[in-house]
């Protein structure tokens, strides 16, 4: 793939292409399946950045994709699709699905990575060594090895329950929640899922000395 | 030609806005002057013995003025680079506590309380929950600081500062291991109120942030500051109107095998939640300063035949996660880190209803 290939696509993933090259890379995209490939890498690296941030993905574009594809009856109803050649949309509905994945997959890295959850499971499971646990004094009896791999964590997705389930637990948590947690916590919720950018908070006590 | 303001810039314009209304406010409100009325956290006596000066007290009296006071405020809430105001008003009268929270941007949700009962205001759900807690259930039974919680936490006055023209003490909260968050908060000397609160990772960075525009103590809130801005016409409402289970009703006892250190069960009870006919068991565990939920649900048939994987979700910087274990859905939440609510969850098995929680 050729550098301005390369840094168009990059242009049109951070929405800074101009509207005509757009159109002429997203029919490029509909029939180059390594040009689709690498949107999709695109796609989660730039969103895997913009979670650390804390800066959502591009919402002018993700807005327009999905405003194209409302507007578009064919794809709308999902009857009377018009087959007269490849229409421009096409590829940007591949492109949104490719954003999609993207979000599925920063859930997911979210769900992974705050913690390091294999490291922490092993810190989890050392205080229980001092303990005569059963579930730990058995393989120590039995000469396990000093070292062992750290299992990789089981497989988590996004949670999938109803924002309304989800509400309701929070609601009933709060209620055993200490004031300032209870606070903080109601306050997230009513905040999800909304507000606008800012930029991160300093974290020294000093900053507010006047 | 104009250019649109940065992110940075645009943060600073809302620090600016928010110093500048809270420093004006501060003239006109009681932050800014004596309030109206003593109340006995002011009337306490001026020469302090060492141990009211204690971090671990500053913690303890700001719970108390968090639960006790009257109080109506404006604060910013940041988190994940989101920013949104919201307001406060919190009402102790006769016994009953009201409290309203409201988001003033965005989502437009109301959380109020009355008494026992709970109701979460949802318009961009179009949905109204509505639980009706155990009248004997207290709000403020959360337990003391006590000397197994500075095993777990490093309590310190790191410094005193002024904040909206008031003197604060700076106390931080810092967790000895990465199972539990840390707090950074700015406590009003006279009041005891945080007038600032961040939440910290265990290495110390910001995940979360309050910082009050204006705070009132006011000595009259009317009933009128506690009804709804929402219309909730074609919403619909979820009650909890089964009854929870009796008292001495058999139900299967649920509990954690191991817990992460310093946590213990706090409180347990069977309820049923909004909108749902089904009994929950609800379990609290905390280490004095956090506290994680675990819920326990039959599983559905229909959900019996899928298969089950387990699944994770953030509110702010709380952490939930659902698993299914012998059949029945079980769901952690709390404000501590994700692995932790997961480990806890992982933890959960039936036993005989005389046996505890055993602590590794």
């Amino acid at each position: 793939m050729n550098e301005e290939l390369d840094s168009q696509l990059s242009a049109m993933f951070d929405d800074e292409l101009a509207s005509e090259e757009c159109e002429l890379l997203a029919r490029r995209l509909s029939r180059d399946e390594q040009l689709k490939a690498r949107w999709g890498r695109y796609a989660v690296i730039g969103a895997a950045i913009r979670s650390e941030r804390g800066v959502r993905l591009n919402a002018p574009l993700a807005g327009r994709v999905s405003a194209v594809i409302l507007a578009e009856p064919a794809l709308a109803t999902g009857h009377g699709a018009r087959r007269a050649g490849v229409r421009w949309w096409q590829p940007v509905a591949a492109a949104a699905v490719a954003v999609g994945v993207a979000l599925v997959s920063v859930l997911w890295l979210r769900a992974q990575t705050p913690l390091a959850g294999a490291a922490l499971s092993a810190h989890l499971s050392a205080p229980t060594a001092t303990v005569p646990s059963a579930a730990v004094v058995p393989a120590a009896a039995a000469g396990a090895p000093d070292s062992y791999v750290v299992p990789r964590a089981p497989a988590v997705r996004a949670m999938a329950v109803p924002s309304i389930e989800l509400a309701n637990y929070v609601v009933a948590h709060s209620v055993f929640s200490s004031p300032v947690t209870r606070r903080n916590l109601l306050s997230a919720f009513m905040t999800s899922e909304s507000g606008s950018s800012a930029e991160e908070p300093r974290d020294d006590a000093q900053s507010d000395v006047q | 030609m104009p250019r649109a303001m940065s992110s940075s810039e645009r943060f600073v314009a809302l620090t600016l806005a928010w110093a500048v209304a809270g420093a004006a406010l501060a003239e006109d409100t009681s932050l800014g002057r004596a309030p109206p009325q003593k109340t006995s956290l002011e009337s306490a006596p001026a020469h302090k013995t060492s141990l009211d000066q204690a971090p671990a007290h500053w913690l303890e009296r700001m719970n108390e003025a968090l639960t006790t006071r009257d109080y109506d405020g404006t604060f910013s809430h940041w988190h994940g680079g989101h920013v949104e105001m919201l307001r406060i008003i919190h009402r102790v009268q006769d016994g009953t506590v009201s409290e309203r929270l409201a988001s003033l941007d965005g989502s437009g949700r109301e959380f109020i309380r009355t008494g026992a009962s709970l109701t979460c205001y949802l318009p961009d759900k179009r949905t109204v929950l509505v639980e009706q807690r155990p009248p004997d259930e207290s709000l403020v039974g959360f337990p003391a600081l006590n000397d197994q919680t500075a095993s777990f936490y490093d309590i310190r006055e790191v410094t005193r500062t002024r904040l909206n023209r008031r003197d604060t003490h700076v106390i931080t909260v810092s967790p000895k291991d990465q199972y539990r968050y840390g707090y950074r908060l700015w406590i009003d000397d006279s009041t005891a109120m945080p007038l600032k609160t961040q939440l910290c990772d265990a290495r110390g960075h910001v995940i979360e942030q309050i910082v009050f525009a204006s705070l009132t103590l006011s000595s009259h809130i009317p009933d009128s500051a506690f009804k709804p801005e929402v219309s909730t016409a074609g919403f619909t409402w979820l009650r909890n109107e089964s009854a929870p289970p009796a008292p001495g009703a058999p139900t299967l006892a649920w509990n954690a095998m191991r817990l992460p250190p310093g946590f213990r069960m706090a409180a347990r009870s069977a309820q049923t939640l909004p909108g749902s006919t089904d009994p929950v068991d609800h379990l609290v565990f905390t280490d004095g300063v956090a506290s994680v939920s675990v819920f326990v649900e039959a599983q559905r048939r229909e959900q019996a035949d899928q298969p089950s994987v387990p699944e994770s979700a953030t509110v702010g910087s709380s952490s939930a996660f659902s698993t299914v274990i012998d059949g029945h859905k079980i769901t952690a939440v709390g404000e501590v880190p994700p692995d932790t609510v997961r480990f806890i969850a992982n933890q959960l098995a039936r036993e005989p209803p005389s046996v505890g929680a055993r602590r590794p």
